[in-house]
């Protein structure tokens, strides 16, 4: 099999791949920032279940969760899960994920002063200026570096999908491996993630100097 | 927020019920242990009210093909494969390999050695090998019941004792050498390991090893519900077909019995015969193509 | 009269920091609070400014009463709409300046009149710049805070406060955090704004500062109003034997 022909049939597996990654992050950057609000509820029920929630998804791991979202209401309430695959994974992906997002979230609210809260207020901005114009600013710099390491995991994590027996980019790679008895493959996937991790790396980076102007 | 909360009560539950069932199924693979499977498929079984308990699951009397299982040495490594080959035949005759094939129900029937034929003139006398030698003997270490790399760390399966037997036989030491079977060529190559014996696949790669003798004949079959209404190879035009990645029943899949793939709906590629079972069991495919050993073990629990 | 603050009480879980606490500012006024450190000086502060809430008291800003004492004794405050349209009397400086570190200094300046009070923002502009100039900053209109000494720093807290025209300007220690030889200009700026006639009250440790500039001086012990009148008098001739004892302490 020649270099590009491995290529083509990678490709798809590829666009899979960055599939999933786009969809995670599309739901679970916004889904943190509820299940940290949960977090930081002044009830004490909500923030027990949300609590309960990041204990359950952090500690348990990715693999087995997507497990559960996919045969869960199968085993659970018998209904059919004929071509609820890809949601079970987008879903398995964005919930776990937005519960390491809320973590960082939840940090870099508690790095921001009482001060910054008291000025605001008596300078008589409202709630939700003082939420976006004060505060949030400041807090994406401050989390930006904590969010590029989860965003890195993510391009590497989506190799789990397979585990539904969804054909991403990694499992083709195995799969022609063995049947080429090649090592390419694995190489053409070293690249491939090397490549979207660096521009990960990259495009944060910028974002991270873009905010660079004060400390 | 009552929607939230009861959405993230039954992620609980969920998350809870799979941690048992999950935990099940690997404890199935690691030991390979039938017992245990049943036990694990009971407790299943309680938490599926869904399933149909007079559902079983079947092999069709149609076959994908038979494939050899052989020992692969590196190309070109003629002498070792000879001598390999030489000292599993005497273990044939001196009643070895059956003994060892009768620890290993699932297999036994496959093994096809038998003491007609072979010139004990031509074999290697018992202890004629170099002392100093030790033979790296790579594998999967999760293809039970061929090899395993049990929870303790020690190793076992029919071709681990096979090959401990070869080396006591002409007095080489035995190294154990369990990798990840997508990096068993890598392994080879690499020299970490003499071959790979474990459950091997003549078939498709005659020309990529230096192959020894082939000690195991398995058939590759479909595996369907007894209420699919599945009857043969045909049947299965328009349907979902599920398949563990690297398996021969996939290369064959993709190879020999490309045409009959293309009638599929779709080929669904698995990381592991486990999940394709469950998928099978809850209905969202309609078969599995698996080589009948790892097959029967499957379904010993259910049915 | 500015600001009228009777009978504050504000115990913080159990122990009474403010114990029957009354304030009168006029228009004009400069009134210095001295006192050591746990006296109740800075919560009355806040009490002020309802960064905290008094347990029991009035406060009244120009005419609207925005605190009273209900039936149980208790402090109602006005509904919220109508508490907010009360604290646009006044401003605060605080003693750590808490600017907002992602702006610059104008935008510093001019973001709470733009955005809070909705003003035009090529007015606002102007009248920021003419007040960062009085501060002796409109050169570093574009640095940001963290670019600022300590005391550039508190100087632009000073402007952002006077940029929404308070009536009053509480300031909490505004040179407690500063290293000694950046205090004095923070220090003339607020002697500044005291011969312009701002109305402001002082949260102070600079003795010979609220000597020089208040036109009446509280001393503040143990959430008690010890003593208090023009600083010749509390500073030259002190009647209470702890405000005698404080002022020795001081100058020792």
């Amino acid at each position: 099999m020649s270099l590009s022909t491995m290529l083509a049939s990678m490709g798809e597996g590829m666009l899979r791949t960055c599939l999933i990654f786009f969809l995670t992050l599309l739901f679970s950057l916004p889904l943190g920032m509820v299940i940290m609000f949960m977090r930081r509820s002044r009830i004490l029920l909500i923030r027990g279940i949300a609590h309960i929630l990041i204990a359950v998804l952090r500690g348990t791991p990715l693999m087995l969760q997507l497990l559960m979202w996919y045969f869960g209401p199968f085993y659970l309430f018998g209904w059919s899960i004929r071509g609820y695959r890809f949601t079970a994974i987008i879903l398995g992906f964005s919930i776990n994920y937005a519960a390491y997002f809320a973590e960082i979230y939840r940090g870099g609210f508690e790095s921001i002063s009482k001060g910054q809260y008291e000025a605001a207020e008596i300078l008589g901005y409202s709630r939700v200026q003082t939420f976006f114009k004060i505060i949030l600013p400041q807090v994406i710099k401050t989390i930006l570096p904590s969010v590029t390491n989860e965003i890195i995991t993510l391009v590497k994590d989506t190799s789990l999908a397979f585990t539904l027996a969804y054909n991403e980019m990694f499992s083709l790679a195995k799969q022609i491996a063995a049947s080429q008895t090649s090592f390419m493959p694995f190489i053409i996937a070293g690249v491939f993630y090397f490549v979207a991790n660096y521009a990960v790396a990259f495009g944060m980076e910028r974002v991270e100097k873009a905010l660079d102007y004060y400390h | 927020m009552k929607k939230k909360l009861a959405l993230m009560l039954t992620a609980v539950l969920a998350v809870s019920a799979l941690a048992g069932c999950g935990g099940g199924s690997s404890a199935s693979q690691d030991t390979g242990a039938a017992e245990e499977t049943a036990e694990a498929e009971e407790t299943e079984e309680a938490e599926e009210p869904a399933e149909d308990a007079g559902v079983t699951y079947q092999f069709l009397d149609e076959t994908l093909g038979v494939e050899s299982y052989a020992i692969g040495f590196r190309l070109g490594d003629e002498e070792l494969a000879q001598t390999v080959s030489g000292a599993v035949q005497a273990l044939v005759l001196n009643g070895t390999y059956d003994a060892i094939g009768e620890k290993y129900p699932d297999i036994k029937d496959y093994l096809c050695l038998s003491a007609d034929g072979i010139d004990e003139a031509s074999l290697p006398a018992e202890g004629s090998g170099d002392s100093s030698f030790t033979f790296k003997h790579g594998f999967d270490l999760d293809y039970p019941p061929y090899s395993y790399l049990q929870d303790d760390g020690s190793v076992g399966g029919f071709d681990v004792e096979l090959a401990q037997a070869v080396c006591e036989y002409m007095g080489w030491g035995y190294e154990a050498v369990p990798f990840n079977w997508d990096a068993k060529d890598m392994e080879l190559n690499a020299g970490s390991c003499d071959c790979i014996w474990s459950g091997f696949t003549k078939e498709g790669r005659e020309d990529a090893y230096t192959w020894g003798i082939t000690y195991s004949n398995n058939t590759q079959g479909i595996l369907v519900a007894s209420d699919s209404g599945i009857q043969s190879l045909d049947d299965l035009a328009g349907k979902i077909v599920g398949v563990q990645t690297a398996t021969s029943a996939y290369d064959m899949l993709e190879d020999s019995q490309a045409d009959l793939a293309a009638t599929f709906a779709e080929l669904k590629v698995y990381e592991t015969y486990t999940i394709a079972y469950n998928d099978l069991k809850a209905g969202a495919i309609d078969a599995i193509a698996i080589d009948m050993t790892a097959g029967s073990f499957l379904i010993a629990g259910d049915n | 009269m500015i600001l009228q603050m009777n009978g504050i009480q504000k115990s913080f879980g159990g122990l009474e920091v403010l114990k029957d606490i009354s304030l009168h500012v006029d228009a004009g006024e400069v009134v210095s609070i001295i006192g050591p450190s746990g006296s109740g000086k800075s919560t009355l502060l806040r009490c002020a400014t309802f960064l905290e809430k008094v347990d029991a008291g009035e406060i009244t800003y120009m005419d609207t009463t925005a605190v009273r004492t209900g039936g149980d004794g208790h402090a109602v405050y006005l509904p919220h709409k109508e508490l907010n349209s009360v604290k646009r009397y006044f401003g605060l400086v605080f003693q750590q300046f808490n600017l907002f570190p992602h702006y610059s200094v104008l935008k510093n300046v001019m973001d709470a009149p733009v955005h809070v009070q909705k003003r035009n923002k090529e007015e606002v502009r102007e009248e920021a710049m003419a007040i960062l100039k009085k501060m002796d900053l409109d050169t570093r209109a574009d640095a940001y805070p963290c670019q600022l000494s300590g005391g550039q720093q508190q100087r632009v807290a000073i402007a952002r406060a006077l940029a929404l025209k308070p009536a009053i300007l509480f300031f909490d220690e505004p040179t407690s955090a500063l290293d000694p030889e950046l205090t004095g200009e923070v220090l003339k700026v607020i002697r500044q704004l005291a011969e312009e006639k701002m109305t402001m009250v002082v949260v102070t440790h600079e003795m010979p500062f609220a000597r020089a500039v208040s036109n009446r001086v509280l001393f503040m012990d143990k959430g008690v109003v010890v003593e208090q009148g023009h600083p010749e008098d509390v500073f030259g001739d002190p009647q209470q034997e702890r405000t005698r004892q404080f002022l020795r302490n001081y100058q020792r």
